[in-house]
């Protein structure tokens, strides 16, 4: 199980990386962690002429909190966020999904960015960049775009990114102090892509939900927003809301893709458990002041 | 495509390796075959199985995952490098041979490097951490009874701190 | 040799003694196949079949020849006529089946078969010329399913009259349909297994390396057994069998699918006699999950007849298995064997068991840790149904119908003796273990308060067979002239710690210390012959003929000794290497002076006796021998989403005298977990056009650490009649564990009425099989 032969070339500046991406768009790979692409090139289901290392390239590696978001810099690993004490401890969600990707092994090498280009429906971190409606920073030799979350992920392992473009940066909005996050998965194996997934954000003030967030993984080919779910919790008092119902509210109209390792019927079942347990735990963590 | 190797150097258990090889061949090739140090095994070269870990800079990864090319200054710690010069077996082997941890042998050096990591990283685990810290590496043989049991041992005698 | 030996007091037998694999497998000295190297190797990589069925045209390999690097690239064309057979020992030449061969020809048969052979300088280079390999094949409608094979309306082989592999017909029996007729209850179930796989951690291959001037070929190779393989390699290239030499390094698992050389394997051997070179071969992880061989894919419907007070009369067995299109062993079928153990520990009086193998478009079936598992597959989910049909406990209605010791010697319903063997015994050793009383009070309150447990027993009868290819076992023991002693034995051990628990049975048999004894097996030019490592035959076979070696090795070391120290050898002991005159410490003689005599010093030797001290002894195994066991398991169902955690896990098992119980369990634990993975994670699916699906570790699921409880073993020691005591029983985890999980949460979902007889135990499946029971959803209500 052999790689194809490529050429192999390592930038040490995003202007280079940009500039090699834009000279070869039609047959590269940018390799960043590597977790995902590196299985792909050895079975050669992708057989690029250049695989672009973006592994030296300066300034790509930050953690930082500014203007109510943290920003996470294309080359952070997923290990960075599942420990305490930086700049991402202001988006609590970060923590509290990084444990559940894969085992540790993987998660010293992969990085945030590359699983969100990489766009697989059922990865922690889409479902917790459009939870949170993040923005994820392009920049190619033209130019640089932010594009929200929402927008970005646009079928499975297909997203707004031009082959030309690489993603330096994800920007996650914090969410005021006091807030109550939970992630629930249902995967077969601790460390397996879920079958299906949730991430809830809740604010609680005066007894009564002032925001609210449910993000879905798993359930369709892209992760997605209980939008109905969330607007008609909003406003409701705490002592009325009923978690299960919510999880079923979340799940009723989706028609879950099937596949070998769980039929749609199925993932919508198990949508319906995970986006209760997370709501529940989420709003348990809330703080109402 | 033309036979393009490329110069890399980095070092592997405390010894230089300067190695020119193609872009595409793994760490765990360039080990096994450019530095003949084959305790590194392949179990599956998709990053599941876990055979293959080795340390890059301390921290355990999948050398199956890793070209060489990537390696450049980079300090790579193999099975091999853990193992004492003198003959004996570090506090890791010693209880992975205590317990039983292995059968066949050939998913053990990956476990012994992920456990070796796991516990620098924890020296204090508990035994869902252990658990949940040796799912990254696969064996057939043992059905994990000697190899938690390794681990238990290992972490009890306070290795990693 | 019968009957026990009683020789020394036992120092190292029955002790944990650790292992003497260890050090070299725990630093990375081990030398799997893939680790060896040769001047010149040349690296071997199959272009496969795409397609599961159809006619195969078009095959050109210039563009891949012409490749730099690229070596050679062989077909059909070069290669299947030097195949001068394929048969291997256990069959013999006439086992039938469809013509062998090599590579496709003409047409293809699974996804996966090999086409070609790329010989070239490196892995990935052979790889590279594979992609330029160009061939059409015209897709034909596969036969994929036993119901597909059933109905024939394809024929996997046109060469065969139909898609039977085999069968067993059933045999009429009028005192069998008598208890049927007569029966009180007769309770009847179809039940239906997946396929799961054997997934050693290393793949297969080998290195192998034919010398044109000398007209040698020299192997390394992960096999279970060295000469085995040289037979068929003799066999296959039609050369002298003494030409052929083969060599087991260590071996990274197999727990079946290296017991015969494959096609790839007889292709690489072929490939290396035409260029006159080493070639290596090792297949990668989806080679091995869709080509390396297949198993468990079986069906089967029974029958049990009962009387009034829950004895269990009589049975009847239609057990059709799925063997796909080369089978590497005959008809593929495993049911020969589940006939004669099917009425495991029971007292039934009367079976039939019928049996069918069928033929697919899918891998060929291998062994698979436990081959004829299916039979206490079903016999013990049985027994849990017809004790709820019953109205017994299913503990109880295994207390009414176990094989006492009382009852031993026992001929059962197959004609089979059952001496020694205990399980009533680890019935009620397990239950005790798991606490199973206090889980049914535990179980009820759980209910009440909404929580679904379960708790599922497995009892079973373990054979290990010792006829045909399989009968004997051999040892040759050198104390060489230093007193240092070298054990050479005809075995393959590939995990089953054979270096170190032969040590200590010679070490305590010869009186000597463990650390100047030393273990070599697999080197067909320097270890005796034998059928190699496999079918649970370590503890009893293998130790068997070492114990028979050290036994005529100890009489003729006591004898030149008793020459010596003028005294009688029946007067003298041999411990810790020194013999020693009984009772006057100071008489004594070092084994290794003993040794120098033998070798060095031959006029000091006794008259008449021939000098050396070496021994060659091959032991007789019995026909058939039998272990047994009885699982435990409790889990709990989450009827939400249908996950199952196991709560508790026990085993008890009696494979009499331990060598090494640290070992006897590592063997048990390793064969749950296998069953684990099969209830709950493993599935080697196809499509309906005979594509595999699961094709790398991130489809085909093993479970992990996380995923297993700390198992829980009783020990139960009734010593078999052969020598030392000892019981084969490394097979007996993954016979066992699969209908202990399959009751737990069939009992676990009693309160829905869940159908739970078929595999693999997905959560979905769970959740499916609880709607279907009660026709009501399990969503939390609102």
């Amino acid at each position: 199980m052999k790689a194809a032969e490529f050429r192999y070339a390592a930038p040490t500046t995003e202007a280079e990386a940009v500039a090699l991406l834009g000279e070869h768009a039609d047959d590269v790979s940018v390799l960043a962690g590597g977790q995902s692409l590196v299985p792909l090139l050895a079975l050669r289901l992708a057989t690029p002429a250049l695989v672009v290392d973006i592994n030296r390239v300066a300034g790509l590696d930050g953690i930082e909190r500014a203007n109510g978001h943290v920003r996470v810099g294309a080359l952070v690993r997923h290990s960075a966020l599942t420990r305490a004490g930086s700049a991402a401890d202001a988006v609590p969600l970060l923590a509290l999904a990084a444990p559940l990707i894969g085992h540790f092994q993987i998660r010293n090498r992969g990085t945030v960015c590359g699983s969100l280009t990489h766009a697989d429906a059922a990865a922690e971190w889409p479902l917790v960049a459009v939870t949170l409606d993040a923005e994820i920073e392009l920049r190619s030799a033209a130019g640089a775009r932010s594009v929200p979350a929402r927008d970005f992920f646009e079928g499975p392992f297909t997203t707004a990114r031009q082959p030309d473009e690489l993603a330096v940066a994800v920007r996650f909005p914090a969410w005021p102090d006091g807030a109550g996050f939970a992630v629930e998965e249902f995967a077969r194996r601790s460390g397996d892509f879920a079958i299906a997934g949730a991430a809830c954000a809740v604010e609680v003030r005066g007894g009564r939900v002032t925001r609210c967030a449910i993000g879905l993984l798993g359930l369709a080919s892209i992760p997605l927003r209980a939008d109905a779910a969330e607007a008609a919790i909003v406003g409701t008092a705490v002592g009325d809301l009923d978690p299960e119902a919510i999880g079923r509210a979340a799940t009723a109209e989706l028609e879950p893709p099937t596949d070998i390792h769980a039929s749609g019927r199925y993932r919508r079942r198990v949508g319906a458990v995970v986006v209760a347990r997370a709501f529940r735990t989420a709003l348990g963590r809330a703080n109402d002041d | 495509m033309t036979d393009a190797r490329v110069p890399v150097t980095f070092t592997v258990n405390g010894e230089p390796a300067r190695l020119t090889v193609e872009p595409r061949t793994t760490l765990a090739d360039a080990l096994r075959e450019e530095l003949d140090l084959t305790g590194t095994h392949l179990g599956c070269e998709h990053g599941v199985c876990g055979a293959c870990t080795v340390l890059v800079d301390g921290a355990a990864v999948r050398s199956c995952l890793l070209f060489a090319v990537q390696l450049e200054g980079a300090d790579v710690t193999t099975i091999e490098g853990l193992s004492p010069a003198d003959g004996s077996l570090n506090p890791v082997q010693e209880a992975f041979r205590n317990c039983h941890g292995l059968q066949c042998g050939f998913c053990t050096p990956g476990f012994v490097v992920s456990l070796t990591a796991l516990l620098a990283e924890n020296p204090a685990p508990t035994d869902d951490d252990l658990r949940q810290g040796l799912a990254g590496n696969l064996c057939r043989c043992t059905g994990y009874q000697g190899i938690v049991a390794a681990a238990r041992q290992a972490a009890g005698t306070g290795v990693g701190q | 040799m019968t009957g026990v030996v009683t020789p020394n007091a036992a120092r190292f037998v029955g002790q944990s003694v650790r292992r003497r694999e260890d050090p070299r497998l725990l630093t990375g000295r081990g030398r799997y196949v893939d680790d060896v190297t040769m001047p010149r190797l040349l690296h071997a990589h199959f272009v496969r079949s795409p397609v599961a069925r159809g006619t195969l045209t078009g095959l050109d390999v210039t563009a891949a020849r012409e490749l730099a690097g690229v070596t050679a690239v062989l077909t059909a064309a070069d290669v299947n006529h030097q195949a001068k057979s394929m048969w291997n020992s256990m069959m013999g030449p006439d086992a039938g089946g469809p013509p062998p061969r090599v590579l496709a020809d003409g047409d293809v048969r699974y996804v996966g078969e090999p086409i070609a052979i790329v010989v070239a300088s490196s892995r990935a280079v052979a790889e590279d010329a594979a992609d330029l390999v160009v061939f059409d094949i015209d897709p034909l409608p596969p036969v994929v399913t036993i119901e597909q094979a059933l109905a024939a309306d394809a024929r996997v082989h046109p060469e065969r009259a139909s898609n039977l592999s085999g069968e067993l017909p059933p045999a009429p029996q009028p005192e069998l349909d008598e208890l049927f007729d007569g029966a009180a209850h007769v309770v009847s179930e179809h039940f239906t297994q997946h396929r799961y796989v054997c997934v050693p951690m290393e793949t297969r291959g080998l290195v192998a390396s034919w010398d044109p001037w000398a007209q040698t070929l020299e192997v390394v190779a992960a096999t279970q057994t060295a000469h085995e393989s040289r037979a068929a390699w003799s066999r296959l290239l039609g050369v002298p069998e003494d030409s052929v030499h083969v060599v087991m390094g260590d071996v990274g698992g197999s727990f079946g699918q290296k017991m015969f050389p494959g096609r790839e394997e007889h292709g690489v051997v072929i490939a290396a006699k035409t260029l006159g070179r080493a070639i290596k071969w090792i297949e990668d992880r989806t080679e091995n999950l869709i080509a390396g061989g297949h198993a468990r894919e079986e069906t089967a419907d029974v029958s049990l007849a009962f009387d009034e007070s829950g004895a269990l009369l009589a049975g009847k067995v239609l057990h059709v298995e799925n063997v796909g299109a080369y089978p590497n062993l005959g008809d593929g079928m495993a049911a020969s064997a589940a006939a004669i153990v099917f009425p495991g520990p029971y007292r039934m009086q009367r079976v039939e068991y019928a049996a069918k193998g069928v033929y697919s478009n899918t891998c060929g079936h291998c062994a698979y840790r436990g081959p004829w598992m299916m039979e206490t597959v079903v016999r013990e989910q049985m027994m849990d149904l017809a004790a709820e049909r019953l109205g017994l406990d299913p503990l109880e209605l295994r207390r009414r119908n176990v094989v006492q010791l009382a009852d031993q010697p026992f001929t059962t319903a197959t004609g089979v003796v059952y001496e020694a063997v205990s399980p009533a015994e680890t019935l009620e050793q397990a239950a005790e273990l798991i606490g199973y009383d206090a889980f049914r009070e535990q179980q009820a309150a759980a209910r009440a308060a909404g929580r679904y447990l379960g708790i599922g027993l497995s009892l079973y009868i373990e054979p290990q067979m010792g006829f045909g290819i399989l009968a004997t076992e051999a040892a040759t023991i050198r104390v060489e002239p230093s007193g240092k002693v070298n054990v050479l034995m005809s075995t393959g051990s590939h995990g089953q710690s054979l270096e170190t628990t032969i040590v200590q049975v010679v070490a305590d048999e010869l009186g000597v210390a463990i650390e100047d004894v030393r273990f070599h097996q697999g080197d067909s030019a320097a270890t005796p012959y034998g059928p190699g490592t496999g079918g649970s035959r370590s503890a009893a076979i293998a130790s068997g003929a070492a114990m028979q070696a050290a036994h005529e090795t100890r009489d003729k070391i006591l004898q030149i000794a008793a020459h010596l120290l003028e005294a009688s050898p029946d007067d003298l002991e041999l411990a810790d290497s020194v013999v020693t005159v009984k009772g006057v410490p100071d008489a004594q003689v070092p084994l290794a002076t003993v040794a120098a005599v033998a070798y060095l010093n031959t006029d000091a030797m006794p008259p008449g006796v021939a000098p050396g001290l070496e021994v060659s002894s091959r032991y007789k195994a019995p026909f058939i021998m039998f272990s047994n066991a009885c699982h435990a398991a409790t889990v709990e169902v989450d009827t939400a989403t249908g996950a199952v955690t196991i709560l508790r896990y026990v085993v008890s098992e009696d494979c009499g005298n331990m060598i090494n119980p640290m070992v006897v369990e590592g063997q048990i634990a390793g064969g749950v977990v296998q069953g684990i993975g099969g209830v709950f994670y493993e599935h080697f699916e196809y499509d309906e056009s005979g594509n595999p699906l699961t094709t790398t570790f991130l489809d085909y699921h093993l479970p992990t650490a996380a995923d297993v409880p700390d198992l829980e073993y009783g020990h139960v020691v009734t010593p078999s009649p052969t020598p030392g005591g000892y019981k084969g029983m490394g097979e007996g985890g993954a016979i066992a564990a699969p209908a202990a999980l399959l009751n737990a949460v069939r009992d676990a979902l009693r309160p829905f009425n869940a159908k739970i007889t078929s595999q693999p135990l997905t959560p979905e499946a769970i959740i499916d099989a609880i709607e279907a029971g009660t026709g009501a959803s399990t969503e939390a209500p609102s």
